[in-house]
């Protein structure tokens, strides 16, 4: 697309990744600021909680993306229930839509931040549609 | 930060995330507006993602449109449907007492804040560079609905700005300087808020 910069590329996070919250002692991966040197688009995940209206309105979108030659991967975040992507509900609501599910990344607070920023960052660059799909979209 | 602290949260136009979400030829960043995120984290705002309404409306593939094209009542109710969903954790925000502000996307037929895109005889097959289409003071259709839920719920305005990525040429460094500006009001009505809450 003429002039057009976008990555093509997109995650889905949970709202405890997209606001780290400080903890004691213990630095937290940047994880926006990866997906950013990554070149990567972020589609927020909700809180804990039900919220499915707004699950079902997330899914629509993933289901655009996937059925257009976007790559979509999900990052989770281990220690949180679902490891906050919603998976549960998530997953049907993307499979009613004939979505293949994405690949799921799971952060570990408790290991070295940079040692995590690196295993996502080799992730992100690693991962993409086949090429003969980008072929097909990404004029 | 104790549980109880109010907290500042930036409601964000879904592209400012993710410019795949952006009309086709018109995403400027591979992913997120980091300009945007950058301002609003220094400053310590949360991020609160915004659905998109034109990407699940009319597709990733669709073309650009004005404020006219997008103002139908189906899209409206589309529209009402995605500030339905995002509303109760706005709510949720506002009835603690947060401090929530709005960074939509200026010139935007859907997004925009102090400004949208208009062209009321616009139709038919999509001519750039040559369509011409004028900037008008005026929300898009997506941000006067959201605005609209937020009032149905008895909730407050929401002060808002947006990033002048539609204006036509895009400028940086302006949008930079306007939301500084705003940001910088915002912290200033803060703190005359709690100056006025000190006094005796």
């Amino acid at each position: 697309m003429n002039g057009d910069l976008r990555g093509w590329r997109i995650a889905l996070v949970p709202e405890k990744l997209v606001n780290p919250q400080p903890r004691a002692g213990a630095a937290m991966l940047d994880v926006l600021g990866v997906l950013e040197a990554s070149g990567y688009g972020v589609l927020q995940l909700p809180p804990l909680g039900e919220h499915r209206l707004l699950l079902a309105v997330i899914a629509d979108q993933v289901a655009e993306y996937a059925h257009h030659g976007y790559a979509v991967v999900a990052i989770g975040m281990r220690g949180e229930p679902g490891d906050g992507l919603h998976w549960r509900r998530l997953a049907p609501l993307l499979r009613h839509r004939g979505v293949a599910l994405p690949p799921r990344h799971i952060i570990r607070p408790d290991v070295d931040a940079a040692l995590e920023g690196q295993r996502l960052t080799k992730l992100l660059a690693s991962y993409d549609l086949p090429v003969a799909e980008q072929q097909r979209w990404r004029l | 930060m104790e549980p109880n602290t109010p907290r500042k949260v930036a409601l964000v136009a879904n592209c400012l995330l993710n410019q795949n979400a952006k009309v086709c030829e018109g995403a400027r960043y591979r992913g997120l507006v980091s300009p945007v995120v950058e301002a609003l984290r220094s400053r310590g705002y949360q991020l609160l993602q915004l659905p998109c309404p034109e990407l699940a409306f009319a597709g990733a593939r669709r073309w650009w449109a004005v404020y006219e094209q997008y103002d139908t009542p189906a899209y409206r109710a589309h529209c009402r449907r995605l500030a339905q969903a995002i509303a109760p954790l706005i709510e949720r925000h506002l009835r603690d007492g947060d401090e929530v502000i709005l960074i939509g996307l200026d010139g935007s037929p859907s997004t925009g804040v102090r400004f949208t895109s208009s062209k009321p005889d616009w139709g038919g097959r999509p001519n750039r560079p040559q369509d011409d289409w004028e900037i008008v003071p005026r929300r898009g259709v997506w941000i006067e609905e959201l605005e609209a839920e937020l009032a149905r719920r008895g909730l407050p305005p929401v002060p808002a700005t947006g990033w002048a990525l539609d204006m036509g040429r895009f400028d940086e460094a302006g949008s930079r300087r306007d939301l500084e500006e705003f940001l910088d009001s915002r912290e200033a009505a803060a703190g005359s808020r709690s100056e006025d809450s000190a006094a005796p």
